[in-house]
């Protein structure tokens, strides 16, 4: 049997380390009498006792042991450690308010500390280089979250954790939580929806008409780049005179604010990924193949829907990604405009200085955005695999 | 000089409108006729939007220095360790929405002109060392060693040859991250930064559409102006590098 001693590791090293100073050196969790006063906070020592530190110290620990080590084995060793450590990461927060949370205090609230974000961000770090090092199928890299997910899912719902602040936050509003999730994705993906056809629309006369590629990206360029706060805005006045000139289409709810501009806005910002893709991804089907197409008897509809369209499928899936990751980030701005979402709670929440506010809209935002990549990539390389 | 047109004339157009803005109020009253306020005036024009570049610019040099330093880092074979960790992460950051990004960073750094700068500078420095690890992974390796064949030593190659050639490919990451940031920086007014965007979200709060009018005008030109440059400066970039 060769022996094959495997170089050290120095990156988990480098991330464990820095994770050691941060959960030594920042708040790791604070105690809140009520959702406006900020709070004290306490290090993870004082926050979690001598059984948490020694705990998250000894886990980078031993993952730095591990890193060092010249087998391929400890990669898998390593995975297995931090998807545990990542799922039972909320279980240190309730730890924290099973020590420090004031009992007679109803509004009394635990908050997350910089020194536990950036526990969970290094730890997440380490897994993704391992992931890597064992090079993981997407397969087993969607496992992995989806298990993580599940963790957090298990320790969100148990008892110990219902003074967290976000968890008292979400308590308090979850039907506009649930209203919220509804009118971000069907905004969203509405205006995905309704851009993706009139993308392909324009991408088909591209390919068509020569003359026509120019002008129309530049169209769809020019109007990316417009900043979507300008955009919003520009959108009220004539909108907002549209409907007060036809009052009919005020009971459709089209108003200056609301949907309407916020949906019109969002599929503007949305073509110009979804038509560049859609045409190139037309457009560089090789030759050969179509010659081969017709020589085998198949008519022009049969070469586009048979041999053209299939080839050219994952490249316009990869446009539909970017754009659905561009559409939920839009939509959290367009609560601005009244368009709802989960932007009103960040906005709702800055305005009314209450973190934990902002945490419940940022954080699924965010959510939304990373499941949405997921979800089309895999759908991406199915399609390139057929 | 062609090129060049359309940014200065985008310019000029943006420099004027931000100081005469103020004497069109007449127009306004179109917009907005039921109020006597059709102006904004807690600060003039002028000075959103000196802050607002000056945001940008500060994050965009900032973004630029570490996404470009990092990206070297990674690709020499002292840091040659973290390559596939650092462009995973840069291609997941972008992901993350910008306006949460914007909102995360409140709770770390309060409101103000800091946080914003903080998420202008995270945000923007992804696209830039994406960019920056396509430019210096896409050299042709036999350039690399005929440079290297020629005598240069690793700083010569890496100054004289690599950067020269990847340097479009950056050009065309600060670009986008420019375009995002100033979107980015407009919605920095709501975490309390003083841009263009103050108008439209006092308009949009008190219902003035004047004032949103006025800041949304701004904002579209000030981006227009800066993607044009930036057009003009890949074209004149083009023409010096070519081969």
């Amino acid at each position: 049997m060769p022996v094959s001693t495997q170089p050290p590791n120095r990156v988990i090293p480098a991330l464990a380390l820095s994770a050691l100073a941060c959960v030594w050196l920042l708040d790791f969790g604070l105690v809140q009498p009520n959702r406006i006063v900020s709070g004290t906070g306490y290090g993870l020592y004082a926050a979690t006792g001598w059984l948490g530190a020694v705990v998250v110290s000894s886990l980078l620990a031993v993952a730095v042991g591990l890193a060092l080590r010249p087998t391929h084995k400890r990669f898998w060793v390593l995975a297995l450690l931090l998807i545990t450590a990542l799922m039972a990461l909320p279980l240190l927060l309730e730890m924290l308010a099973q020590r420090k949370l004031p009992e007679d205090s109803a509004y009394a609230r635990i908050g997350i500390g910089a020194g536990f974000w950036c526990l969970a961000f290094f730890l997440a770090l380490m897994l993704l280089e391992t992931l890597g090092q064992l090079k993981a199928s997407r397969r087993l890299q969607l496992s992995t979250v989806l298990l993580i997910v599940a963790g957090w899912w298990f320790c969100a719902t148990r008892e110990g954790l219902s003074s967290l602040s976000l968890i008292r936050e979400y308590a308090n509003r979850a039907d506009q939580f649930t209203q919220a999730l509804t009118t971000h994705l069907s905004l969203s993906l509405g205006a995905v929806a309704i851009s993706a056809v009139l993308a392909f629309g324009l991408a088909l006369a591209m390919v068509r008409r020569e003359r026509l590629r120019r002008p129309l990206l530049g169209l769809v360029s020019f109007m990316q780049t417009i900043p979507s706060l300008a955009l919003f805005g520009l959108l009220i006045a004539p909108l907002g005179a549209l409907s007060a000139a036809y009052p009919f289409l005020q009971t459709l709810g089209i108003r200056g604010i609301g949907w309407a501009p916020a949906m019109l806005a969002l599929i503007a910002y949305s073509l110009l990924p979804m038509v560049r893709n859609t045409y190139v991804a037309l457009m560089e089907v090789p030759e050969p193949v179509v010659d081969a197409g017709r020589g085998m008897g198949m008519n022009e509809r049969q070469i586009f829907f048979k041999l053209k369209l299939p080839l050219a499928l994952p490249v316009i899936i990869e446009g539909v990604r970017i754009t659905t990751i561009q559409a939920i980030g839009l939509t959290a701005v367009a609560a601005l405009i009244g368009a709802g979402g989960f932007g009103t709670f960040i906005f709702q929440g800055l305005g009314q200085a209450a973190m934990d506010l902002v945490l419940l809209g940022a954080l699924p935002t965010v959510f939304l955005a990373l499941a949405a990549d997921a979800i089309l990539s895999a759908l991406k390389f199915q399609g390139a695999s057929r | 000089m062609r090129p060049w047109l359309a940014p200065v004339a985008l310019i000029a157009v943006l420099c004027a409108l931000a100081a005469l803005l103020p004497a069109m109020a007449p127009l306004f009253s179109w917009v907005e006729p039921n109020t006597d306020s059709l102006i904004y005036t807690r600060d003039s024009f002028w000075f959103l939007l000196q802050s607002h570049i000056w945001l940008v610019l500060v994050s965009a040099t900032i973004g630029t220095l570490v996404a470009v330093s990092a990206g070297i880092f990674v690709t020499r074979p002292a840091g040659r360790d973290f390559l596939p960790l650092v462009s995973q992460v840069a291609s997941i950051g972008q992901t993350v929405p910008p306006v949460a990004v914007l909102a995360l960073a409140v709770p770390a750094m309060g409101f103000g002109e800091k946080p914003t700068l903080l998420a202008l500078v995270l945000y923007g420095l992804l696209p830039i060392l994406r960019n920056t690890l396509a430019g210096l992974g896409g050299i042709n390796p036999a350039v690399l060693e005929s440079a290297k064949g020629m005598g240069m030593s690793s700083a010569q190659v890496l100054f004289k040859v690599e950067l020269p050639l990847a340097g479009r490919v950056i050009l065309a990451g600060i670009r986008t991250s420019v375009t995002i940031n100033i979107a980015t920086a407009a919605i920095g007014s709501t975490i309390g930064a003083r841009t263009l965007g103050d108008p439209v979200i006092a308009g949009l709060v008190n219902g003035n559409t004047a004032y949103v009018v006025q800041g949304a005008i701004l904002i579209g030109l000030l981006a227009l102006a800066t993607d044009s440059l930036f057009e003009a400066i890949e074209r004149a970039w083009g023409r010096t590098f070519s081969i």
